[in-house]
């Protein structure tokens, strides 16, 4: 007994030091940096609440916030009706349905960099390609990245572009799960198109669509590689988003303890947004 | 008028056949089984009917409607899946009530026929739960209760009771009867159990290869199978079978096989009996057997035989023995039971021989 519990914590021990290094680590000196003052060059000085105090009072920190929640607005419902619309596509009999299959995941693989530049193409005002077949078809043209008002939504977008291939293997996995007999009970009980969808797929996807809420929620909070890449946060600081302005205070103007409390923060954050979450659509969970 | 008529409905995946030219009338109110083993296409027939399976060929009707092209929800049926297809996050009573929401029939109604179903099923103290917090014999219910709400034209029972165990599947055989002679609806009842086609049906399909090898009621089947398949698929233990010549000697007829030498045709006209090689079937139930005792100095009029194997069922047992190069099983239900080894005399029921020429049976011998 004694040796096979050895023989387990001893077969344990690497992935427990990898945590240990990466996550444990990592956390417990955020906690840390959050009472310091530090530019990664001098000796931390101890700084106490200050660091939270300003976070407070922080307008900047606070649109971050407000911006980010405007991205997950738009990003959620869009990831998960367009993540549902297509497996439901690709769950039927279709010519090369492992091409599509493979063709929507592609860019779940592609470096989120890659992505945002390919992207910055397309919505580019005078030469991208959106706005071309927009002009081809007798629209005017969308200042897509350099409108406040539409840069987060075209943001959101891409993500939920570049994420939607992984969303849409989870919901696949969900729909081979039902019964063949379950969708043919609803048919001979008399059940059109759109009542199946409602009274038999969409309920029994529900353990699927809260892993697709939790998991692109949590995504989504982290915001950070498209602005950075396409907006650079702009314009009017409209795609400003919390992983960005953490970005900016730790390796621009090289304020660790307060990028650390700002990471604190977001964890909060996505911690509390996660459990209402549960709470709203958890409810219906006890299949 | 019959309440479903299948004329010359056939079924191809590809190249192969599944279902070939198959015509069928089923009476109203009345309760059809389709027997066969599995690839037999009963249930792609049934499938069909369902509307769940494209017809390739023929049509089928339903109360004298013409139904072969119509989507499932138009045809009025109601069906009972083998694994029962309840909605898994809906309760027993939301269970029963969909199909009459999504029908839009009046709140009041749908709350009256519920209570009906509940109340014929004894299901009322299960209404609000979940399917899988019942036993497999609960959720069969269920789905009966699913179907006979609707009230439909007829009932489609898709091998219901082979996820039961055999005390459940006994008892559930007995209450899918019962239930379909209370309701009186057209039943079309698929199963690979014989016992299962025989107990229940008013009629029996015996189906092979897509094809209808015979219909009838159950005694028929099993008094006058039309050939081998039917007569070796019908009733259990299964018919003996022997293959061997029939030779005319004297006016009398016998049958000879290698160990054997059977005169047991002596009262038929020899001419109702073809020479030349047939198959002798006879039913474990239809011999006699009597142990040869060391003085006697062995019957004139039967087989011989050792025994090999006694099963002891208690009401019957079953005695397996070799005559000559054959294992042959008789069911008896003597006081006196032969052991292994014992030398045994074995009487068959001239009425109720069975002879095959080829795969057919003669049915003018019987």
């Amino acid at each position: 007994m004694r040796a096979e519990r050895r023989s387990g914590s001893l077969m344990a021990a690497p992935y427990a030091a990898f945590l240990a290094v990466f996550a444990l680590y990592p956390i417990l000196f955020a906690l840390v940096l959050v009472f310091l003052k530090w530019d990664l060059v001098t000796t931390p000085v101890f700084a106490g609440f200050d660091n939270v105090r300003v976070l407070a009072n922080d307008g900047r920190f606070w649109r971050a916030v407000e911006n980010t929640f405007v991205f997950l607005s738009i990003h959620l419902p869009l990831q998960i009706a367009s993540a549902l619309a297509l497996a439901l596509a690709l769950n039927r009999p279709l010519m090369f349905r492992s091409f599509w299959r493979a063709a929507f995941f592609l860019p779940v693989v592609i470096s989120g960099a890659v992505v945002a530049i390919l992207w910055s193409n397309l919505y580019a005002t005078d030469v991208g390609l959106i706005n071309g077949l927009l002009v081809r078809v007798g629209l005017n043209p969308v200042p897509w990245l350099t409108d406040p008002s539409t840069a987060m939504p075209a943001i959101a977008a891409m993500v939920t572009w570049k994420n939607v291939g992984f969303y849409v293997i989870i919901y696949l996995a969900g729909l081979q799960y039902i019964p063949r007999s379950c969708k043919e009970a609803i048919e001979i009980e008399g059940a059109t198109t759109w009542q199946r969808f409602r009274y038999l797929t969409l309920p029994m996807l529900l353990p699927q669509t809260i892993l697709v809420v939790t998991l692109s929620t949590i995504n989504g909070f982290q915001l950070f590689i498209e602005p950075y890449v396409m907006t650079g946060g702009g314009p009017l600081r409209r795609t400003y988003s919390i992983v960005l302005y953490l970005y900016t205070n730790a390796f621009a103007y090289q304020k660790m303890g307060y990028a650390a409390t700002i990471g604190v923060a977001l964890a909060l954050i996505i911690g509390t947004v996660v459990l209402i979450q549960r709470r709203v659509i958890g409810k219906a969970e006890a299949l | 008028m019959p309440s479903v008529h299948f004329d010359h409905v056939s079924k191809r995946f590809g190249a192969t056949t599944v279902v070939e030219d198959f015509s069928l009338d089923v009476e109203d109110g009345e309760l059809l089984v389709l027997v066969g083993g599995s690839g037999s296409g009963k249930t792609t027939i049934l499938r069909m009917l369902a509307g769940l399976e494209e017809v390739t060929e023929g049509t089928i009707r339903i109360d004298d409607r013409d139904v072969t092209a119509l989507p499932p929800r138009d045809r009025d049926v109601a069906m009972v899946f083998q694994d029962y297809g309840l909605y898994p996050h809906m309760t027993v009573r939301e269970n029963l009530s969909l199909g009459l929401r999504l029908r839009k029939v009046a709140r009041t109604e749908i709350d009256r026929r519920v209570a009906w179903a509940a109340d014929m099923l004894r299901l009322e103290p299960l209404l609000d739960r979940k399917p899988k917090q019942l036993s497999g014999g609960q959720q069969q219910r269920v789905a009966m209760g699913r179907a006979m709400v609707r009230e439909p034209l007829v009932f489609l029972f898709d091998e219901p009771l082979s996820n039961l165990d055999a005390g459940l599947r006994a008892q559930m055989r007995i209450e899918i009867g019962g239930l379909q002679r209370r309701l009186m609806t057209t039943t079309v009842y698929v199963t690979h159990d014989q016992v299962e086609a025989m107990t229940l049906g008013d009629r029996i399909v015996v189906l092979a290869d897509g094809r209808i090898q015979q219909i009838g009621k159950p005694i028929e089947l099993y008094r006058s199978p039309v050939n081998r398949f039917v007569a070796g698929f019908v009733g259990t233990p299964p018919m003996n079978f022997v293959d061997g010549n029939v030779a005319q000697k004297n006016g009398s007829i016998s049958f000879t096989s290698d160990g054997i030498d059977f005169p047991f045709l002596s009262e038929r006209r020899a001419s109702d009996v073809p020479s030349g090689s047939v198959t002798l079937g006879i039913r474990p139930e239809d011999m006699t057997v009597d142990v040869l005792d060391a003085q006697s100095d062995g019957p004139t009029r039967g087989l011989q035989g050792r025994v090999v194997l006694v099963e002891r069922l208690g009401g019957t047992s079953h005695i397996h023995f070799d005559a000559g190069p054959h294992r042959l099983l008789a069911a008896v239900s003597n006081d006196r039971l032969p052991e292994v080894g014992d030398a045994i005399s074995v009487r068959l029921h001239s009425e109720r021989i069975h002879l095959f020429v080829g795969d057919r049976r003669i049915s003018s011998v019987i």
